[in-house]
């Protein structure tokens, strides 16, 4: 019975020894004598064990001795490297073809999706309950050479009996450092943090919706702009300042769209963003946005429009905070009457610690302001509106969001309340 | 007196199996510095750790105009991927592999870093690829590998912060 136990002792202290020597030089075994006194067996396989052992040391040390004669010799500026260990032993040698498979090859197409399916119940007066297909997105990223790149995104939307296809962004660049970087195409103006952050992809937001004033298909800010951008940072040490500047059409004639297919009037626009993202607090970005454009909604209607934004955001999860304030300003160039509207949102999110950190309660509150007389932003309302939701991520790609949320669109309006559910994924 | 002698040597065989089974998890858990291994030609030698995160999470993109940086990690449950997500990062793993589909998304970056599934591989690699950059447990890094200081410091030295 005895030299069964110890039978079972000497097997289960053979494969401690062999994993023990990833962190510690091979030891012949102490066990030996015991051994000898017990199985011949056992003493088979300890020597059997010592003999790998000296191989392994062996074709460790000629591999060492070929790589030695093969490297060049070190630089000045080279940092010593450290003594290698026997550790390295069990790791799989690189071959060439790995070599090859990890280098880049251009083109190289990288394509994913996003979608989400939504469902809405409000006891707003007329309105239906009901699920909806959420926007079907498909993000495309194409380095074409080391410096040259192709970023594309492209919606599907559901409409009454069909879908809407549309190019959200369609962008070429060029890097030619960290300093300067230029391209040319369709964006997500880059006007706050939101618009450039976050979108079509409903996954990637904590959220189900986009906050009113940055929400597609809306007016306050022009969500789009086709032009020319440059972009990178700014040498500013550890305070991390980058800057996005961009000159283009502007608003078509339909406010909520980008000019696509043309500008609507002679008159370009521009917009310059800048942001720090200080080393010292790692998470927190502070940016400033200023737009400026001409509008043109009909022929002989001439509007001057200046948009100036602020955000601060803290983008870790524990807890995650964003704010973000706009300020749209139309002057009629006819008459010269001027129109203030303004908009602004905070958002807390807190990632919970239980569960593997899958749930993630979260909090809006967001507020727009329009002139009733602004005769540009006719879509626009009046807004005071909570949500208070909560986020579970099924999996790393896929997540369940519900929202409570209480808000009053127009002046002297009721509010409404209304339950909203989402599942939004990538793939 | 001899199912006495029988519980005591069950026992101490038991504590010996208990503490055979528990010395490799313990012997792999010690704390080695994780090295930062950069292409020999990379024309820096000295990061500190705020740079090395900016690297990491792909705001910096270039070690100088011509060459690109190409950042490598090593496959998860790695303990180098551990330190690297736990130090550089403060991220989870979900948390991470959501920050690079998004950092590709909003066209910051035309790619997330590549993946090695060794310390072997990560060396040949990062010997191999001009502009590439890796985390390399120091006990593994191979010798003429040019090693960063992070914050002025080698690893094994006091105030590494990587490990």
């Amino acid at each position: 019975m005895g030299s069964r136990w110890l039978l079972l002792l000497l097997f289960s202290l053979t494969p401690s020894a062999l994993l023990a020597q990833s962190s510690s030089p091979p030891q012949p075994p102490q066990s030996q004598s015991a051994a000898a006194a017990g199985e011949p067996s056992v003493q088979s396989l300890l020597e059997r064990i010592q003999q790998l052992e000296n191989r392994i040391t062996q074709l460790e040390e000629r591999d060492r001795q070929k790589e030695a004669a093969l490297a060049p010799a070190p630089a000045a500026a080279t940092a010593p490297a450290p003594t290698p260990g026997p550790a390295a032993m069990h790791d799989e040698h690189a071959s060439m073809s790995e070599i090859r498979d990890t280098e880049r090859r251009f083109p190289s197409l990288q394509i994913r999706g996003f979608g989400d399916v939504d469902f809405s119940a409000t006891d707003e007066k007329g309105s239906v309950s009901g699920f909806k297909m959420g926007q079907l997105v498909l993000h495309l990223a194409s380095p074409l050479s080391e410096k040259v790149s192709y970023f594309g995104e492209v919606s599907f939307t559901a409409q009454p009996g069909t879908y809407d296809l549309s190019v959200e962004r369609s962008i070429i660049r060029y890097d030619y450092n960290d300093y300067f970087k230029i391209s040319f195409g369709k964006y997500h103006t880059p006007i706050g943090y939101w618009n450039t952050a976050f979108h079509h992809g409903a996954w990637l937001q904590t959220t189900i919706d986009r906050p009113e004033m940055v929400k597609f298909g809306g007016t306050f800010i022009p969500v789009h702009f086709v032009g020319v951008q440059a972009e990178g940072n700014i040498p500013s040490g550890g305070l991390g300042l980058g800057y996005n500047v961009g000159f283009g059409n502007g608003r078509s004639s339909i406010l909520s769209k980008s000019g696509d297919s043309g500008d609507s009037n002679d008159n370009r626009s521009w917009v310059a963003n800048v942001y720090a993202r200080p080393s010292r607090f790692y998470g927190l970005q502070v940016g400033a946005s200023v737009y400026r454009d001409k509008l043109t909604p009909q022929p002989g209607q001439n509007f001057g429009e200046w948009i100036t934004a602020a955000d601060i955001v803290w983008t870790k999860e524990k807890p995650e905070f964003l704010a973000e304030y706009a300020n749209v300003h139309h002057r009629d160039e006819l008459t010269s009457n001027t129109w203030d509207s303004q908009s602004f949102y905070i958002q807390l999110a807190y990632r919970l610690p239980w569960q593997q950190s899958k749930w993630k309660p979260y909090y809006r509150y967001e507020y727009i302001h329009k002139p009733e007389d602004d005769p540009t932003l006719l879509n626009v309302l009046d807004l005071t509106g909570s949500t208070l939701g909560v986020r579970y991520d099924i999996t790393n790609y896929a997540a369940f969001k519900g929202e409570y949320r209480n808000s009053r669109h127009g002046v002297n309006e009721p509010r409404v309340n209304g339950a909203f559910f989402q599942t939004a994924f990538t793939f | 007196m001899t199912s006495h002698w029988k519980f005591v040597s069950r026992a101490f065989v038991l504590s010996c199996l208990c503490l055979a089974l528990l010395q490799p998890l313990a012997a792999q858990r010690h704390d080695v510095d994780v090295a930062v291994v950069v292409h020999p030609d990379t024309p820096i030698s000295n990061l500190s750790l705020a740079e090395v995160r900016k690297v990491f999470l792909g705001d910096r993109q270039y070690w100088s105009t011509n060459v690109p940086v190409v950042l490598m990690i090593r496959a998860p449950v790695a303990r180098e991927r551990d330190v690297v997500l736990k130090i550089i990062y403060q991220m989870s793993e979900s948390q991470f592999k959501q920050y690079w589909i998004a950092k590709i998304f909003r066209a910051e970056s035309a790619s997330a870093p590549k993946v090695v599934y060794s310390n072997d591989m990560a060396n040949q690699l990062v010997t191999a690829i001009p502009g590439s950059i890796a985390f390399i447990d120091s006990k593994d890094v191979k010798p003429g590998s040019k090693v960063l200081r992070v914050d002025g410091r080698l690893p094994g030295e006091p105030g590494y912060p990587l490990r």
